[in-house]
Formats: structure tokens, C-alpha cells, sequence
């Protein structure tokens, strides 16, 4: 029997909003799912982080984020822009990446897709379905999914 | 009418060869082809005239006279005083006109002004050399017509096409603006307005489940009805953004199969509900012409609400059909529930109108102010019949599709 571990590497949440912030965290904990989390508060800081740039310069860099939760509407540097920059690097574009956002404008969706995202995932008003939401995401990309091997 | 006119020139050619010639006995025949020929003119509005190429000697019809204002009884104007009634800007290309003449057996065509006594007109012109070996001829010969009137016409529709053009380029750009416009107002609204409410649900669920028991049985519920409400305008924003994509989105005008898009409908209905009795009635084989995904909108709204307001019976008859209304094809959407007081039919079709308290029927009065706009969008009509507890009618027309 092969026993199915789960991925351990960090989340990296992206969220400029304190309060969507909160309640991911607290969606997490609500689903049990342990893996760290890093949250980064706009595009900018998120593409640091993953480049090992500026005040992180000092980061792991072997140490790659099980899956990358990315709001769309980013002060700055937006949402779509952020992933534009995943996929065209070497090191990041096979990092999967879900889009977690409020709207799901037509727009938003084809962009996304367009640029490589794994999912789309639309944020309920419903904090309940908010929990179950973020479960699943858990679920899929922590459990279920194989990652692509390391190089 | 060109063509006529080098035949008539051709005539008049004749006119002149003939006056010229000696056949006298023939003098009264010719003399009454002449005149024939002088009303011929003057009803097509026409001048004609000849030059002998080699001696130069020039002739002009009394048409022609007429055409440009000169004294017949003065004879043709000689070439300086002709240039001189021509205007400025097109004697470069009469003289052209000339150099073609004396070159080949070519037709030339010219249109160009003159002033006729200082007033502008417009002329058209055709003009060829005719060489003729056997009589030992050799001559220019034209014609010419006054095309002023016609001019100013063209030019007139022509401003007037172009008038419209503009006004059309400019509530385009309008209208582009506007949509555009909408388009950043309905994105913010998607991502910027739910966003608060997100954070109320959220943290009343917290405070719900963290500290419940800090809370009385009072205090919970109205933590439950915050989170109820804040559902609410969740649902309110959602619809509002339904219907504002409906004005917004590209139509396509494809075959759609409105009985399959009901059943459908239906489908999914009872396997939301599937405890309801609803006898469900679809006429088969009803199409028409639009936009699918929309088409299926209207269809799911109308439905959508058959079932719902039938929910408070036991059993319940939801019907989609069609029949024919002053030789026009009208679908309907029927069923036999709580039906409305039909006082008030004219309000259905409002954003936020609606005959029922949320706590008979819950709901946000967006429904029915889409399938309108839907139809309308499709240049059809949308109308209600009800009573209260007897049931409601929707009627709804599609010009896409004709009556059969
Ligand atoms: N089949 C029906 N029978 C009786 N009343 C109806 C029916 N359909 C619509 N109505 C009345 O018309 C009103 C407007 O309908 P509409 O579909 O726009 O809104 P709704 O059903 O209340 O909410 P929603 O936006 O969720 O559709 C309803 O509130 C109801 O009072
Ligand atoms: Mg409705």
C-alpha cells in the first residue's frame, strides 16, 4: 500500500485585503491543512519572494510553494501581470497557480486561462461555502495532485 | 445616355455636312430633318459642335448657344474667347481634351465648368474626330449637356451621406464610451463590491462559531440575520451583474431549439427539487432565431418562476408553448400557482419589482427585468397574464422567427 503524503511545500497567498487574509487563514485551519503559509500583499512582494529578491534574498531557493493562491485585483502590479511573470520564468512556470478572486467576469476568466492557470476560483460572498471552497483546493492540489518532478 | 448622345452628335454632324453640301434638290427634306433635329436637342437638353480640322472653321448649335449663354446670330466664339468661359481650374484639361482629338480617332469625355454670363454651371462633354475618306472630311465633333441641376444633386446627397456618416461616427464613439464605461463600472462591481461583504459573512460566521456560546439565542439569530442579509445582497449584486452582461454582451442570431432549451430547464428544476409534483409540459419542436445562451436565460427565468410560484401547492402544471396571435408566433411560459393580482402586471418587468414578500417567495425581482431586456434586445415583446391564486402567463415574441 502506498500511502499518499501530502505536498508540504509552502502556500504562497497573495491578498492585499487584511480581511480576506484572515478568513483564508482561518479557512485553512478550518480544513486541517498544515502545510505554512506565506502572504505576500500585493504583486510586487509576491514576485520577490519567489525570485528570492529583495528583502528575501536570503530564501531557500530549492524550497518551492505547493500551489499559489492569487487574487486578481492587486494594487500595483495586478493579479494577471503577476502570472504573466510566473509562467515566463524558467525557475516558476511550472508552479501551479489558482486564481482566487471575487469576480468572475468573462474577461477575468479567459485572461486567466490564457496565462496558465491551474484554477479559477471565485471567492462566495457565503463563508461557508468559503471553507469548503479552500477544501478543496487542499484537497486537490496538496493531496491528490502529482506535482511535476523537481529539476 | 452617353451613347445617345455621340448618335445625336453623329446626326447633327450630318446637319452640318448636309447644310454644307450641294444636294438642293433634297433641300426641303433636309431642311425638316434640321428642324426635327433642333427640337431633338433642345428636348435633350443637348448642344452640338463641329470644327473642320484643317481649315479650323467652327460651327455651334443653337443648343449650344442655349448651353452657354452666347448669341447665336454671333456664331461659334472663337478659341480665345471659348477658353475664357471655361473655368480657370479645368482649361488644362480641355485643352488636353483637344491634344487627344488631334492625335487619334478616340471618344474623349470631359465634364468641367464654365460661366454661362458669370453664373457657374457644370457641363459634360463627348467629342471624337471623324475622318471621312470618302467624302474627304475630316472633323471634331461634339456634344455637350448642362448637368448643373444634376450636379448640385449629387453633391447635396453626397453632403447628406456624409452628414449621416458623421452622426453615425460620433454616437458611435459615444456609445463606445458609454460601453466602455460600464464595463469598468460592472468590473468594479463584481471585485470591489463583494469584497465588504465577504469580511460581514465571514466574521458573523466567526463570532458564530468561536464565541456561540458568549452569545443568547437572541444574539444568535441576529448574527444569523446579518449573515442572511449580507447572502442577500451577495445574490442582489450577482443578479444585478447578470443583467447589466445581458445589455452588454455580443448577440449571435443562430437556429436555437427552444423546446430542448425548457426541458432542459425543467431538468435541472426537478433535480433541485425532486420531491416537487410539477406536471411539466414542453410543446416540441419550437424554434427560433437568436442568441442561444440568452434565449436559454429567458427560458430559465420563466421556468425558474412557474416552479417557484407554484412551490405552495401540492401538485402543480408548469407548461411551455407557442401559438399564433394576429399572425404573429408568441411562446408562453404557464403554470397554476399563486399568480398575481393582475393591477399590478405592468410593474413585473422592473429591476426590483415584485408582487411577493421574500418570506412567501424568496427572490430579487432581477428575473423578469432580464428575460425583457432579452427579448426586447431581440426586437420582440414580453406581456403577463395573471390572477391571484388562478396562475400566470408569460408571453414573449421572437420577430427572428416568422409565423408559421
Ligand atoms: N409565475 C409567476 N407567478 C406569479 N407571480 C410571478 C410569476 N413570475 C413572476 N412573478 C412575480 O413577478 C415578480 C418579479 O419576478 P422576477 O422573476 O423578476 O423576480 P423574482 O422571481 O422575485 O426574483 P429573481 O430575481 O430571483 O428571479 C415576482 O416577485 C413575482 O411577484
Ligand atoms: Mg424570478
Amino acid at each position: 500500500m502506498q500511502v499518499v503524503q501530502p505536498t508540504r511545500g509552502p502556500i504562497l497567498l497573495v491578498e492585499d485585503n487584511p480581511d480576506d487574509v484572515a478568513l483564508t487563514l482561518r479557512a485553512f485551519r478550518k480544513n486541517n491543512i498544515a502545510n505554512p503559509i506565506i502572504v505576500a500583499r500585493d504583486g510586487a512582494e509576491a514576485l520577490e519572494w519567489l525570485f528570492c529578491e529583495g528583502p528575501f534574498a536570503d530564501r531557500d531557493a530549492s524550497e518551492a510553494p505547493s500551489v499559489i493562491l492569487l487574487d486578481l485585483k492587486l494594487p500595483r502590479l495586478s493579479g494577471l501581470e503577476v502570472l504573466e511573470r510566473i509562467r515566463a520564468d524558467e525557475r516558476t512556470k511550472l508552479h501551479r497557480v489558482v486564481i482566487l478572486t471575487s469576480s468572475k467576469e468573462e474577461d477575468d476568466l479567459t485572461a486567466s486561462y490564457r496565462l496558465q492557470a491551474n484554477s479559477y476560483i471565485r471567492k462566495p460572498v457565503d463563508f461557508d461555502e468559503f471553507i469548503h471552497a479552500v477544501g478543496q483546493i487542499g484537497l486537490y492540489w496538496l493531496i491528490l495532485n502529482q506535482p511535476p518532478p523537481r529539476v | 445616355m452617353l451613347r445617345s448622345l455621340a448618335l445625336l452628335a453623329t446626326a447633327v454632324a450630318v446637319r452640318f455636312v448636309v447644310r454644307s453640301g450641294r444636294r438642293r434638290r433634297r433641300h426641303a427634306r433636309v431642311e425638316h430633318l434640321l428642324t426635327t433635329l433642333e427640337h431633338a436637342e433642345e428636348l435633350a437638353g443637348v448642344g452640338f459642335w463641329e470644327m473642320d480640322v484643317r481649315s479650323g472653321a467652327l460651327k455651334w448649335s443653337e443648343g449650344l448657344h442655349a448651353i452657354y449663354g452666347t448669341d447665336p446670330a454671333s456664331g461659334a466664339p472663337d478659341r480665345v474667347a471659348f477658353f475664357e468661359m471655361v473655368h480657370p481650374d479645368d482649361r488644362r484639361a480641355m485643352r488636353d481634351v483637344f491634344r487627344r482629338l488631334s492625335a487619334s480617332e478616340t471618344v474623349v469625355d470631359i465634364t468641367f465648368r464654365i460661366f454661362r454670363r458669370g453664373e457657374l454651371r457644370w457641363l459634360q462633354a463627348r467629342a471624337e474626330r471623324k475622318v471621312d475618306r470618302r467624302l474627304g472630311t475630316d472633323h471634331f465633333l461634339g456634344v455637350t449637356r448642362d448637368i448643373t441641376e444634376e450636379h448640385r444633386k449629387t453633391e447635396e446627397i453626397e453632403s447628406h451621406a456624409h452628414e449621416l456618416e458623421e452622426e453615425v461616427r460620433r454616437r458611435t464613439a459615444q456609445l463606445d464610451a458609454t460601453n466602455r464605461e460600464l464595463e469598468a463600472f460592472s468590473y468594479s462591481v463584481s471585485h470591489d463590491l463583494r469584497t465588504p461583504l465577504r469580511s460581514i459573512d465571514g466574521f458573523s460566521q466567526a463570532l458564530l462559531e468561536d464565541y456561540g456560546d458568549k452569545f443568547d439565542a437572541d444574539g444568535r439569530d441576529y448574527l444569523q440575520r446579518v449573515r442572511a442579509a449580507t447572502q442577500r445582497m451577495g445574490r442582489l449584486i450577482d443578479d444585478l451583474l447578470a443583467l447589466s452582461r445581458v445589455s452588454r454582451s455580443e448577440m449571435q442570431a443562430r437556429p436555437v431549439d427552444l423546446s430542448a432549451l425548457a426541458q432542459q430547464a425543467l431538468q435541472e428544476l426537478r433535480e433541485q427539487q425532486p420531491e416537487r409534483q410539477v406536471e411539466c409540459v414542453v410543446a416540441p419542436g419550437l424554434t427560433a432565431t437568436g442568441d442561444p445562451t440568452l434565449l436559454g436565460m429567458v427560458l430559465h427565468n420563466l421556468l425558474g418562476n412557474a416552479w417557484k410560484y407554484t412551490s405552495r401547492h401540492s401538485t402543480a402544471r408548469v407548461e411551455f408553448g407557442a401559438r399564433e396571435e394576429n399572425g404573429q408566433r408568441e411562446f408562453f411560459v404557464r403554470d397554476d400557482g399563486a399568480g398575481f393580482d393582475p393591477a399590478h402586471a405592468g410593474k413585473l418587468f422592473a429591476v426590483f419589482q415584485r408582487l411577493h414578500r421574500v418570506d412567501e417567495f424568496e427572490g430579487t425581482g432581477v428575473g423578469l427585468a432580464t428575460v425583457a431586456r432579452i427579448v426586447h434586445r431581440h426586437g420582440g415583446d414580453v406581456r403577463a397574464e395573471g390572477a391571484v391564486e388562478r396562475g400566470a402567463t408569460f408571453y414573449f415574441t421572437l420577430p427572428g422567427e416568422r409565423a408559421r
